[in-house]
């Protein structure tokens, strides 16, 4: 089998991705579920495409807008199907029942497999092992798609978004929340979700706190929590046994890249994702990712956006058309845990979007874009670690640079 | 008597105090606004569209998310979720369909987010 | 008379140790070896104490240790039901990696086998959470009933894996000296560097050569070239290439399938509440779910052995649970040794080996297990202490080792007796009941030459043996579609479409191999139990993917709802009902 562009995942980042590529390019979509969509169709509640929108939609809707332009397209969607592995040729081996095994060969591929949650073992949670602790994502689709209740006395560990938007769900589905607990000192979803979750339901967030015990044989009956020092640490004596049948684990997601690992891709330590260029091309030439392959989104709006980049390069890539120039690194500088794309190499496009994280919350700050002397400036008001930072920077300021681009976030612009 | 909210309308999340002082509300805190307005929509008329999902006949899945086609008061919601929790559709459902008409007199209709076929089709 | 006189002197030294270590007044009673303790002591510390130091004593068989303690939990006593369900040659009493050894084992003889197990599945207790280790006998202390069956049982696995399909790896261990193997004891360090380089790999040689356990040393830099992790602080080390791998609860599944086959009967969610004995003989055992006729019995009960000869009246120990804890980490790390390792460091922990970082079949790496004696028979809870020790004890091992990469951690109880050593023998008391007990490590290695003992016994004690034609000893190796090439992927598809979708990501398992489990001779009915059987859920996102996916399957496989999935044992629900449920309203309909 051959294609030009294969798109791995069939959640927002290969929609858009492979919508995009088709536009030049035979395309083919490989998804493991037997409906596209990824975790948009779990995710009922609203406030996708603010961005592209200009709405708020709910996650199905806005997946619901990528399938109808699917179904148009000439897009080859496989369901059902799961990669096994891909090779440096950029062959993949996949399988679904239908057609057993498949072999693609594919002048181009696009990583587009998302991220998965946090588990209880990478945060160590002591205790017993009984049913009823389960990741957000996971009770969500309990919830939301299979139609069961995970349970109905819960306490939620981490307070990101999948976290925040639980809480809320749980309660509307009429269970208890006997509060939100988080380890750092402040929250770590979007401010919204603080507010339109939690506050409106008066569900207590808890904050420099943490789960330190788990008890129950058959189902969880209580979970023990306790206060952090600064080094997150459990203070002793500060511990309470709360009684409850169920723990959610909100605490924290991971870019999902075993078969990017397979296929070669150089990794970044801090994203847990593969390096990229603007393009969204990784360090093996013709293989791209995007959305949260690459590193993980607030707005699913981001992943859209960056995703039809990966898509219109993967095609032209495949259809021999892309000129590199000079590779350009991008490192980080103050204030700056990571930034996708970590190089440059063709400047070819209008603008390069810059993504980036700050390491801590910050007030009337400068983002400062670099290489020996500042080349772009942007105010921001506010910056915090959970708000995803972009700068759009004009190719035009690009063009020429010859060595490391720097980006750096300074409190109070000083000389 | 004095509420306060956090605002959402950008990152920043300035904690408003917004007080009625007669026909007049007085909102402090913030540093714009659309804080201002925020706040003053928070005190006087919050609302919210609702979402949640309901029991669907003969779809591939036993649930059909669907949500409210205009905001509704903040304070009906769960009820509305009480009462949807009754309403039985069927498949086949198409994207936009509405489930339920004017729920709980609110004005608002519950429309379905997405499509969902039958089972076995 | 001889007996007697033995007896006495036991006697004599029991009582001298209940004066040194604070069990002044207890009741001391010795019968036939075995040492009765009866009276109140102050704590559970005392217990154990008196206990262990009498458990040393020579020529004392067994120590029976009811001295009561403040605090000291008793187990409710189940009810039983009075409905005759059976009648056996031979009941064999719990579905561990012995009992299961014990029923394939005497599965090749013209007997009626039934097999009682309290749980809901085999390898749920003791046996499920090994490390899979099968250990070659070089770490038992000389003498022992355990060392001579661990190095049988060793040389019996390349022939049974084969027979019953396993997993098993003869992956080689390392013995490692450092230079803080003699850090306990104030000695120059040149010389406690010679001993460690010099003296203790030999003693260790020459042991192995006793025993006929191949094993050669191995020089710092030739070891540091072989593990390039390895701490810099390694002397010298002694490699045992024939030290292997299994996995504790696939052996145990497919000893009790293949006995199945060969016509055992596996009763299990059958607890065994009394036994009954007529005139000094084993008549029947009665459990939930009615009573089973037979006069023999084999109690390989595991932690709750001491409670199964006591409703014989067959009391001969007492077991001291003993928690292990291990870490197990994500594949994706697992090349990063080439074989099992172990540290030795002076003085050795009694009754244990230290653990190390081991390898497993499924190519994780694991680090423990710890040991820590506990009260509760099923506390398997893994404490932060536990974990910390565990990292603060095996980092030492590997220091470069990513060891934020845990993925599961878990915990199991061993067996202990007094006494330390297995205890099979039949009773001296009851006729007919057998012990099989003080099952610890290396319990799994030594699993296969523990059934011929049993058999052994049995044919002492009168139960008529013939051997069956028609065994058949090869069991039917399941689909595992991670482990084929491209071509057999496709050529299982052919058969059966449902090999083609993949359920649990991580570990690569299809819904064929979910449906195989649950339709399996001994059907997979809970969560843990698929897991168990195909690593659905074992992998790095530990079930957080596939946990829908697999309880829909389940339930749609058995036609229950999807809310009546357990995880493991009877109620433990995955969910609490239906969305809705917990709506007023919802709740009306």
């Amino acid at each position: 089998m051959k294609t030009d562009v294969a798109v791995i995942g069939g959640g927002p980042a290969g929609l858009a991705a492979a919508l995009k590529a088709s536009e030049q390019a035979k395309v083919m979509l490989l998804e493991r579920e037997n409906e596209l969509g990824g975790i948009l169709p779990q995710c009922i509640h609203n406030g996708f495409g603010n961005f592209i929108f200009k709405k708020m939609l709910t996650g199905p809707e806005y997946a619901h807008h990528f399938m109808g332009k699917v179904e148009k397209s000439d897009i080859d969607v496989k369901t059902e199907t799961a990669v096994l592995e891909i090779n440096e040729d950029k062959t993949i081996v996949a399988t679904n029942p239908s057609d057993g095994i498949l072999e693609i060969k594919a002048k181009a591929i696009v990583l587009a497999m998302g991220c998965r949650e946090r588990s209880r073992a990478q945060i160590l949670i002591p205790g017993t092992r009984p049913a009823g602790v389960y990741t957000a994502g996971t009770a969500q689709r309990l919830i939301n798609i299979e139609g069961v209740m995970p349970g109905k006395r819960i306490v939620i560990l981490g307070s990101g978004d999948v976290g925040l938007i639980m809480a809320r769900r749980f309660i509307l589905e009429g269970a208890e929340v006997e509060g939100v607990y988080e380890i750092m000192q402040k929250p770590g979803g979007l401010t919204r979700n603080v507010v339109q979750c939690l506050e409106d339901y008066g569900i207590p967030l808890l904050l420099s706190h943490t789960v330190t015990n788990i008890k129950g044989k058959k189902r969880v009956e209580a979970v023990t929590v306790a206060k952090v020092d600064k080094s997150m640490k459990p203070i002793k004596g500060t511990e309470r046994v709360i009684p409850c049948d169920c723990l959610i684990l909100a605490v924290g997601l991971i870019p999902e890249n075993e078969l990017s690992k397979q296929a070669g891709v150089v990794m970044d330590e801090k994203t847990g994702g593969p390096v990229v260029d603007e393009h969204m091309e990784t360090s093996v030439p013709g293989i791209f990712a995007c959305g949260n392959v690459v590193h993980v989104h607030d707005l699913v709006d981001d992943v859209t956006m960056v995703s039809e980049i990966a898509g219109e390069y993967a095609a032209k890539y495949a259809t021999g058309e892309i000129e590199r120039g000079k590779e350009i690194k991008v490192v980080v500088g103050d204030n700056v845990r990571y930034v996708v794309p970590q190089f440059l190499r063709s400047i070819d496009m209008d603008n390069v979007t810059f993504y980036f994280r700050v390491k801590e919350e910050d007030k009337n700050v400068k983002v400062i874009i670099s290489e020996s002397m500042a080349i772009f400036e942007k105010k921001e008001r506010i910056v915090k670690p959970p708000e995803m930072v972009k700068a759009s920077v004009p190719s035009e300021l690009l063009k020429g640079i010859q060595n490391e681009l720097r980006i750096d976030v300074r409190g109070k612009y000083e000389k | 008597m004095k509420s306060k909210f956090t605002c959402i309308e950008c990152p920043l999340g300035c904690a408003i105090t917004a007080e009625k002082k007669g026909d007049e509300i007085i909102v402090t805190g913030n540093k714009c606004n659309r804080g201002k307005d925020y706040a003053i929509r928070e005190l006087t008329d919050p609302k919210r569209i609702l979402t949640t999902t309901v029991f669907v006949e003969n779809g591939i899945h036993p649930l059909l998310p669907v949500k409210s086609d205009r905001e509704i008061p903040k304070n009906l919601i769960k009820k509305c979720i009480g009462e949807l929790s009754k309403v039985r559709a069927k498949a086949p459902v198409k994207y936009g369909d509405v489930i339920c008409k004017n729920v709980m007199g609110t004005g608002a209709n519950i429309v379905s987010s997405c499509s969902m076929v039958r089972k076995n089709e | 008379m001889g007996k007697s006189m033995n007896d006495s002197r036991i006697r004599k030294k029991v009582e001298k140790i209940a004066r040194k270590e604070g069990g002044v007044g207890i009741g001391v009673r010795v019968e036939g070896g075995i040492v009765y303790l009866d009276g109140k002591i102050d704590s559970r510390k005392d217990f154990l104490s008196l206990g262990s130091s009498i458990g040393k004593i020579k020529h004392a068989g067994g120590v029976v240790n009811n001295l009561e303690y403040p605090g000291k939990k008793k187990r409710e006593k189940k009810q039983g039901k009075k409905e005759k369900i059976g009648e056996a040659d031979v009941v064999i009493v719990g579905g561990g990696v012995i009992g299961c050894s014990i029923a394939r084992e005497l599965s090749h003889y013209d007997l009626k086998i039934i097999l009682v197990g309290k749980a809901e599945d085999v390898a749920t207790g003791t046996t499920k959470a090994n490390n899979g280790m099968v250990h070659t006998g070089i770490g038992e202390k000389m003498g022992t009933l355990k060392q001579k069956l661990c190095v049988e049982g060793h040389q019996m696995y390349d022939d049974i894996s084969k027979e019953l399909c396993i997993p098993y790896k003869k992956c080689g261990m390392w013995i490692i000296t450092t230079g803080d193997s003699l850090a306990h004891y104030k000695i120059p360090s040149f010389l406690a560097n010679f001993i460690a380089k010099r003296v203790v790999p030999f003693i260790i040689l020459r042991r192995g050569k006793k025993l006929g356990i191949p094993m050669h040393l191995v020089k710092r830099e030739e070891l540091l070239r072989q593990e390039p992790h390895v701490t810099e602080k390694a002397l010298a080390a002694v490699y045992s290439p024939t030290y292997g791998i299994t996995c504790p609860y696939l052996f145990t599944i497919a000893l009790a399938e293949n006995a199945i086959e060969n016509g055992v009967d596996i009763m299990l969610n059958t607890e065994v509440v009394d036994i009954d004995v007529k005139d000094g003989s084993v008549k029947s055992v009665i459990t939930t779910e009615g009573v089973i006729d037979t006069h023999f019995v084999v109690n390989a009960a595991g932690l709750y052995a001491d409670e199964i000869a006591e409703m014989a009246g067959a009391r001969e120990y007492t077991i001291h649970p003993k928690k292990g804890s291990t870490l197990l980490f994500d594949k994706e790390y697992g090349n990063y040794i080439n074989h099992s390792m172990s540290a030795l460091k002076f003085p050795r922990t009694e009754h244990y080996k230290g653990g190390g970082i081991m390898l497993t079949v499924d190519g994780n790496i694991q680090w423990g297990p710890t040991v820590e004696e506990v009260p509760d028979r099923d506390d398997t809870s893994v404490t932060y202490e536990e974990i910390e020790r565990i990292f603060q004890g095996y980092s030492y091992l590997t220091p470069d080792f990513p060891s934020k990469t845990v993925i599961a951690y878990f915990a199991g109880l061993r067996a202990s007796t007094f006494t330390e050593d297995f205890f099979i023998q039949p009773s001296k008391k009851v006729k007919g009941f057998v012990h099989v007990a003080g099952i610890q490590s290396p319990g799994l290695a030594a699993a296969p030459a523990v059934a011929d003992m049993v058999i052994n016994i049995l044919k002492n004690e009168g139960l008529p043996m013939n051997e069956k034609q028609d065994f058949n000893p090869c069991r039917k190796k399941p689909v595992v579609f991670r482990e084929l090439g491209n071509e057999e992927k496709k050529k299982i598809m052919e058969k059966n479409s449902l090999y083609g979708r993949i359920v649990c990501r991580c570990e690569q398992v299809t819904e064929g191999e979910i449906v195989d489990a649950i339709h399996a001779p001994i059907p997979a009915l809970s969560m843990d139990a698929i897991k168990r059987r195909t690593r659905a859920g074992m992998g790095r996102c530990q079930g957080a993917f596939c946990l829908p996916r697999v309880a829909r399957i389940l339930a749609r496989e058995t036609g229950i709802p999807l809310e009546r999935v357990v995880k493991n044992i009877e109620d433990s629900y995955l969910f609490v009902g239906k969305a809705k449920c917990l709506l007023e309203v919802g709740n009306e309909n």
